[in-house]
């Protein structure tokens, strides 16, 4: 168990949260006290195998996962389900397919009640945001899958949240566009200041991105280490080729390497059981 | 743009022609065979006939008003099916375990021959434009609320759940996220219902000899007026294939683009 | 809309519960109906009755005679609408171009009233059972023809390349590899196709026979005997649902391991 040293100015506060689900095999603990801190205009990313939990925190942090031991807080608030200060961006495809782009990204300005004008006028700027100027009255369909996720991404944005809950958005993505809207995500973070929070599977990501990067047990997930990265801001894509980049990436592979293998020896012996 | 023969009726625009060629060319051969005694004439009018017979009967037998009053009687009935059975869609929807203890009889009525209930339907509204519209509406209904329970069901979790890290409150949900996810199916549902509503329509329009164009098939024949009533069948056939093909239309221009 | 989980064995209990008061509302309502005497007499008939006309009917021989008649009609309509369907399905999904060139035709003609064809088929057939049959045919006709042409386009084609493979004849090809390739897809078409040829069968009895359960049904309506009427709607529902579940069944159960 690694905790980070307590910061007084953090503005997300993990504290011994775990999970146990109950599933037809019985109790299973997906997340096991993992406490963590997140300050100000930092870019964390959770990396780990699958089945570490990952998913489970994003959940647990966005308040659609209720009943688990240990507290969050938001700038010293403890959140009982969704909090306003949180927003929430999904792995899978989650633009509303019957909206066009700006209506897709106006949509927490409709739900606070922003009149018609207005919003669309501040949704346009999210959409410029995030490179797809020209694209507003586009219809999702008419996209690939990531623009679409820049759609999510510019919607959440909107909402102005104090927090950004990312949870593999990228995942569907090729490695090119991942790196490039990678880049983008990351010049939008650094203009916004936008404390982000990222989970991620993806070793190149979490380092290219993340200011600081945390990496997950196999089940039951537990905060196994935690790695500085201290690479410049502003970084582009161009850092993936630069020496300190492959060193991140060597260390915490050191770590994800072994939580992999269980994670693979795992499913091995599950299938094993079933076909008999 | 040159095409060979072969490629021409191979293709689909090519292999329809062909198709209406044969229908032509098996009635031309039912034509033959009537004029040369191998088919009783009395049975099967000739074609030409036929044919000769449908101007006739839209001069002189007020098709266009019998049209109209079909026509109304659909309508209700699309106007019931919308309001009771997206309705009715919803609240099973909304209530899960209603939904579950219903959904198999909404199913078995699906599967029942709801319209042989006409003969009680004349019983307790008469013989009278609304026993028609009635049984159009009880055969069109089933579908119409389980594709609305589909649709509502069917909803992407992802998208209820970035409605619910939005916070929406349960109407915003429902009108925002739900109700336009599941409209697609609920279109799909609304035509088929209509569809069933109309074949039901004009048959009991036929078998209770009240209404429009039914109605029209029927007099003909208890006035063993044969080609006449040929003609009558052959433009009732033709007008539910449009009817079906213009729902078709609609209902693929209404779906949200999705 | 949250959902809290409930146990299996609480769920189960709380659905018969639902559907329990559900049913028990609409027959205390039909009974008040019944005795208030709102509507003119016997059109909501007291549910005893019902009851007392269901038992009537059901230790009835002449309506044995006439379920039979009618049980008879269909199952012949079903037997030779099933062939011509299968025949004319299979012909078409094997074959592009014919497909191309006549399918859309029962696509259209599918959904379309069939009773109105009955004048036609009573002068083809006469007014006897063949008639009726006729109806029946021209009904489960579409929906078998439509699903099988359908089921054959689905078959992956590696199967009919291991029965090519094999040099089967045709008739081999259809009866032992198309055939049990296409077992869900016309199950469903003859289900639908029986749904249809009921419909289809006794509406033709309620216009013109005397013979069969059409017939005892616009019986009792021309002696406005309501609870006889009701007694057969509801034997003929009960029958009607039956006989869908069972070939619904069939058509999921012995799936196989490939399902």
């Amino acid at each position: 168990m690694m905790a980070t040293p307590a910061q007084a100015d953090a503005l997300l506060r993990v504290e011994h949260v775990s999970k146990t689900f109950a599933t037809p095999d019985g109790p299973v603990k997906a997340v096991d006290d993992v406490s963590f801190n997140v300050a100000p205009g930092q870019f964390v990313s959770i990396i780990g195998p699958s089945g570490c939990g990952k998913s489970t925190v994003f959940n647990i942090l966005g308040g659609l996962l209720g009943d688990y031991e240990g507290r969050v807080t938001v700038a010293g608030e403890t959140i009982k389900g969704t909090h306003p200060a949180i927003g929430m961006v999904f792995q899978e495809e989650s633009t509303f397919p019957w909206r066009t782009v700006v209506e897709n990204v106006a949509f927490p300005l409709e739900i606070a009640g922003v009149p018609k004008t207005e919003r669309l006028e501040q949704a346009a700027h999210f959409v410029q945001m995030v490179g797809l100027h020209g694209f507003e009255r586009r219809y999702p369909a008419e996209l690939s899958g990531g623009m679409r996720q820049r759609v999510a991404i510019a919607r959440t944005l909107a909402s102005k949240p104090r927090i950004l809950l990312m949870d593999e958005p990228f995942a569907a993505l090729d490695e090119q566009t991942r790196l490039l809207l990678g880049d983008k995500v990351l010049q939008i973070q650094q203009a916004l200041q936008q404390t982000t929070l990222l989970i991620t599977h993806n070793l190149t990501e979490a380092v290219q991105l993340s200011d600081r990067v945390l990496v997950m047990t196999y089940r039951p997930g537990r905060l196994k280490r935690v790695v500085d990265i201290d690479l410049a801001h502003p970084r582009d894509s161009e850092v993936v080729s630069s020496d300190a980049f492959g060193h991140y990436v060597a260390e915490i592979w050191h770590d994800l390497r072994e939580e992999a293998s269980r994670g693979i020896q795992d499913a091995e012996s599950q299938a094993l059981h079933r076909t008999r | 743009m040159t095409m060979s023969a072969k490629g021409f009726w191979t293709s689909t625009p090519g292999a329809r022609i062909f198709g209406l060629l044969v229908t032509l060319a098996v009635l031309g051969v039912v034509e033959a065979a009537i004029r040369a005694d191998i088919v009783n004439a009395f049975i099967v009018p000739l074609p030409s006939q036929i044919a000769a017979a449908i101007p006739r009967i839209v001069a002189e037998e007020n098709v266009l008003y019998r049209f109209w009053q079909t026509t109304q009687e659909i309508f209700a009935a699309s106007v019931l099916l919308a309001l009771v059975g997206v309705g009715l869609g919803v609240l099973l929807y909304s209530f899960r375990t209603l939904r579950l203890a219903c959904e198999t009889w909404v199913a078995a009525l699906a599967a029942a021959p709801v319209v042989l209930m006409y003969p009680l339907f004349l019983v307790i509204f008469g013989r009278s434009a609304t026993t028609i519209v009635m049984i159009g509406f009880a055969a069109g209904i089933a579908p119409v609320i389980l594709k609305t329970v589909e649709g509502l069901a069917g909803v992407r979790p992802v998208l209820i759940d970035v409605g619910r890290s939005f916070r929406v409150s349960p109407a915003q949900q429902f009108r925002l996220i739900l109700l336009p996810a599941a409209l697609s199916s609920v279109f799909v549902g609304l035509r088929l219902g209509l569809v069933f509503a109309m074949i039901n329509i004009v048959g009991v329009e036929f078998l209770i000899n009240f209404g429009g164009l039914g109605q029209l098939i029927n007099d003909l024949a208890e006035r063993y007026d044969l080609p006449g009533t040929y003609a009558a069948i052959c433009f009732v056939v033709a007008i539910s294939i449009v009817f079906y093909v213009m729902t078709g239309k609609v209902e693929r221009r209404l779906r949200p683009h999705q | 809309m949250s959902a809290t989980r409930k146990s299996a064995p609480v769920l189960r209990r709380n659905l018969w519960l639902v559907r329990g008061a559900i049913v028990g509302t609409i027959l205390v309502a039909w009974e008040a109906l019944a005795a208030s005497g709102l509507l003119f007499r016997d059109v909501v008939p007291s549910l005893r009755a019902i009851g007392v006309a269901v038992q009537r009917l059901l230790v009835n021989p002449d309506f044995y005679a006439n379920l039979g008649a009618t049980a008879w009609e269909i199952g012949v309509a079903m037997l030779i609408g099933t062939l011509l369907g299968l025949a004319v399905g299979i012909l078409l999904g094997a074959n592009r171009f014919l497909s191309r060139a006549f399918e859309s035709l029962l696509l259209y003609l599918g959904p379309t009233p069939k009773i109105i064809f009955f004048p036609v088929m009573i002068m083809w057939f006469g007014v006897g059972a063949g008639s009726k049959i006729a109806m029946g045919v021209v009904s489960c006709f579409f929906p078998v023809a439509i699903s099988a042409a359908a089921g054959m386009r689905d078959i992956d084609r590696v199967l009919i390349r291991v029965g090519r493979s094999f040099r089967a004849s045709t008739w081999q090809m259809v009866t032992k590899v198309y055939l049990p390739a296409m077992r869900a897809p016309i199950l469903n078409g003859i289900r639908l196709g029986l749904g249809v040829a009921i419909i289809g069968t006794l509406l033709a009895e309620t216009k013109l026979s005397n013979r069969g359960v059409g017939y005892l049904i616009i019986q009792a309506y021309a002696t406005f005997d309501m609870p006889r009427m009701y007694a057969l709607l509801i034997v003929l529902f009960v029958l009607s649902i039956g006989a869908n579940a069972v070939i619904g069944r069939l058509g999921r159960g012995r799936a196989g391991p490939a399902a």
